[in-house]
């Protein structure tokens, strides 16, 4: 397969790169891979064997430091690893406690909380889901609503959650709720908790998102905790759910690896098709489309190269992650837009559908909504650039 | 082509980076600066001027700078938007540099743009990337033909030409063309279209490849110019955002501008990103790096375009009037971008790489 050059300036991380590929073609390429494709779509990307395989190699928490178990690998060997496993399309389904609750634990959890989770995460052996949003609460997240109030030595928590990825499979869900309905600001009334989706009072509805996978509504109704479960005190989870962002900016990078992966396989289809006798690859229109989405591909991923040189030395990348996500979600939106213009009407056709030509893209044009608007819409990533990138007023 | 691995540190281009801008701002100031661009004189003294600092000599040895360096002081010409044909000396010195030790022409040619007495005008011709910028042959010793979208012709005191061969590029040194007419337009100075008529030349024997390499620095250099040009006028429009009041407020607090210049820095930042990445290949003998380039290439034509757009619309009518600077930054980087084949040609080396060549020997 013809794919842009990737090239690593520092030979430690080319290896490591060669070591990822080589254990991909072994443990998850071949008869694992071809099991898990057999599934139905909306139960793929998820594979908690596999990552217990992960964890039992040492890739997960990569870039933890070692006091905590992690292998304290660069920022560079990190976007690596990250990039070959998107590549590959091998599930993560330990993604929310590696990039999320783990370095919040480490820097925010009590030494119980840390003993409980952190060795759990690094086995492959917990799996979490994101409790942020509500009907309320979007982009403006602190105006959550979902509450916890104290009783005796416990918390019961009321509320509503919405649009979990993986909500109806995790066993965990890193909780944001209000405990203190009065505070000014509002952020300063938030409070975290890690509590087990397996527990009385919590009611699950997945619902298919566009994209073919679940995401799911979580109602909590007099949903008991302990005050351990608690993360970082009291009316502190802003800082806590900050910081935690701040832990996984590398990790936009692998969005990049992904959309590569789309490219390549529209471009081996373009290589050997034919329209009415002639190569579709003499085509100068979708030469010129190709070209282009190319280009642009391999600007994401200088965006990711950057992100992981400024965390190696010590900055947080704030507007260049932003940068980096809005780049990569709208790209992705362009791929599927112009793989559609290249396929015409096979395009439309699904892996489902034995004739389709590329039976990815449409999907890939499905998901690319999710880039754009998870995590942070491409206006709230618009903002971050302004005010934080150009010092604009706000 | 082959180069030798950089030396230079962050540290050491910053330095050059401040020299160079420092250099430039005493002596190539942003007033006046359109009227100097036309008077023989002042542009014979900046020439000087960045002779002496030894810039002139750049490419030519690649312990005193990479492609990096050249980037970086091809950026900074195109910010204070002085036109000195310095690319046009990078690759006369990279061409002397990798083996021309035969072709004394070649040798004195470059001590001359070293000390400042010569200046070089590069007409690609055939092998531009655009198929109207003409081409010579040599015919009983003589260049003879016509090339057009030549810059600084008017201040040049070689022309450097290139003429297909069966065993690959002749490179032409000639000291005299038998016309010079400038064609006006967008670009200022105005591009010029040489006449030769059997005119004596200096020749030397490169690979094909080795040209096509060449050509391909010259595109990044002029990206680089442009790049330049561009973030000057978006720091003139984001200054102009932060101190402009309609409604009652500064024009920088509404979202319809904070998300224009938004797209505005992302789009800067990633013509930067990857013009440094594809420079950064060049200087590490990356094979691939001509790939890296035409990505570099691909992206930096539209984007840059629409910066300075996007930036114009900031300004409003404030940027408009030709004695503003705006307008000298919106013809360089047009000009810059579109020449030696623009984004068409970048997208469709890009779909050879990965598409193999658009019509295959049958």
């Amino acid at each position: 397969m013809t794919t842009l050059p990737a090239f690593d300036l520092d030979p430690a991380v080319s290896a490591f790169r060669r070591e990822v590929r080589e254990w991909l073609a072994v443990h998850w390429h071949g008869e694992r891979e071809a099991m898990h494709n057999r599934r139905p779509f909306k139960d793929r990307g998820y594979d908690p064997e596999f990552s217990r395989l992960v964890g039992a190699k040492g890739w997960i928490g990569l870039g933890w430091p070692k006091e905590f178990g992690g292998q304290a690998r660069s920022p560079a060997e990190q976007l690596a690893f990250i990039e070959e496993m998107e590549y590959a399309h091998a599930p993560r389904s330990h993604l929310v406690g590696e990039t999320i609750v783990g370095p919040a634990l480490m820097r925010h959890g009590t030494p119980e909380q840390r003993a409980k989770y952190l060795p759990a995460i690094l086995r492959g052996e917990m799996t979490f889901a994101l409790g942020y949003s509500e009907p309320e609460a979007g982009s403006d997240l602190a105006s959550l609503r979902t509450r916890a109030e104290r009783d005796g030595e416990d918390w019961v928590i009321n509320g509503q959650k919405l649009w979990s990825t993986g909500g109806d499979k995790a066993e965990h869900v890193w909780l944001a709720v209000r405990t203190d309905r009065d505070a000014k600001p509002k952020h300063a009334g938030i409070s975290v908790f890690i509590v087990s989706l397996r527990q009385a009072g919590i009611t699950i509805r997945p619902s298919i998102a566009m994209y073919g996978k679940t995401f799911s509504a979580t109602f909590y109704e007099n949903v008991r905790v302990p005050a351990s479960a608690m993360v970082g005190g009291v009316n502190n989870g802003w800082k806590v759910i900050t910081d935690a962002l701040a832990a996984e900016r590398v990790m936009i990078g692998g969005a990049v690896a992904a959309l590569q992966r789309s490219l390549d396989h529209l471009t081996e289809y373009v290589k050997r098709a034919e329209i009415g006798g002639r190569p579709l690859r003499e085509n100068a229109v979708i030469r010129d489309r190709l070209g282009a989405l190319a280009a642009e591909i391999e600007v994401a991923r200088q965006f990711a190269l950057r992100n992981a040189r400024l965390v190696e030395a010590g900055h947080t990348p704030l507007y260049e992650a932003a940068m980096t996500k809005v780049f990569a979600g709208e790209l992705q939106e362009r791929l599927g837009e112009a793989a559609l213009d290249i396929l015409g009407s096979g395009g439309l056709l699904s892996e489902d559908a034995p004739s389709a030509p590329v039976g990815e893209m449409e999907q890939v044009l499905r998901h690319s909504i999710m880039g754009v608007i998870g995590g942070g819409t491409a206006e709230i990533q618009r903002n971050i650039i302004a005010i934080r990138g150009l010092g604009l007023p706000r | 082509m082959a180069s030798e691995k950089t030396v230079i540190s962050e540290e050491e281009r910053t330095l050059l980076r401040d020299n160079v801008r420092g250099m430039l701002a005493e002596e190539w100031p942003i007033e006046g600066a359109v009227e100097r661009a036309s008077d023989a004189g002042a542009m014979n003294r900046i020439w000087q001027s960045l002779a002496r600092q030894g810039l002139t000599k750049l490419g030519f040895d690649a312990e005193e700078g990479g492609l990096r360096e050249i980037l970086l002081v091809c950026e900074e010409l195109g910010r204070a938007s002085c036109p000195a044909p310095l690319f046009s000396a990078v690759l006369v010195n990279l061409l002397a540099r990798q083996g021309g030790g035969a072709a004394e022409g070649l040798a004195s040619l470059c001590d001359a743009l070293h000390s400042g007495s010569a200046v070089a005008a590069i007409g690609f011709g055939a092998f531009d990337g655009d198929a109207a910028a003409g081409e010579v042959r040599l015919r009983d010793g003589g260049v003879s033909g016509r090339v057009a979208f030549v810059e600084n012709a008017a201040s040049a005191t070689h022309f450097v030409l290139f003429v297909d061969a069966p065993a690959g590029v002749v490179v032409v040194l000639a000291d005299a063309a038998s016309s010079v007419a400038a064609t006006p337009g967008l670009a200022v100075p105005a591009l010029s279209e040489l006449a030769f008529t059997g005119t004596n030349a200096a020749l030397v024997e490169i690979p094909a490849a080795r040209l096509a390499a060449l050509a391909q620095i010259a595109r990044l250099c002029c990206a680089a110019q442009a790049l330049g040009a561009a973030q000057r006028g978006f720091e003139l429009a984001l200054e102009h955002a932060k101190t402009r009041k309609q409604f009652g407020q500064f024009i920088g607090q509404f979202q319809a501008i904070q998300h224009k210049l938004a797209d505005c820095l992302t789009r800067l930042d990633g013509a930067r990103l990857t013009l440094e990445a594809s420079a950064t290949a060049f200087d590490r003998e990356l094979g691939d790096w001509p790939v890296i380039a035409a990505a570099a290439l691909a992206y930096a034509g539209p984007a840059l375009r629409q910066v300075v757009l996007e930036s114009h619309h900031t300004m409003g009518a404030i940027g408009y009037a030709e004695e503003h600077e705006m307008p000298r930054h919106f013809r360089r980087i047009h000009a810059d971008l579109a020449r030696l084949g623009g984004v068409n040609r970048a997208r469709a080396q890009l779909a050879d790489y990965l598409l193999g060549p658009a019509a295959p020997p049958r």
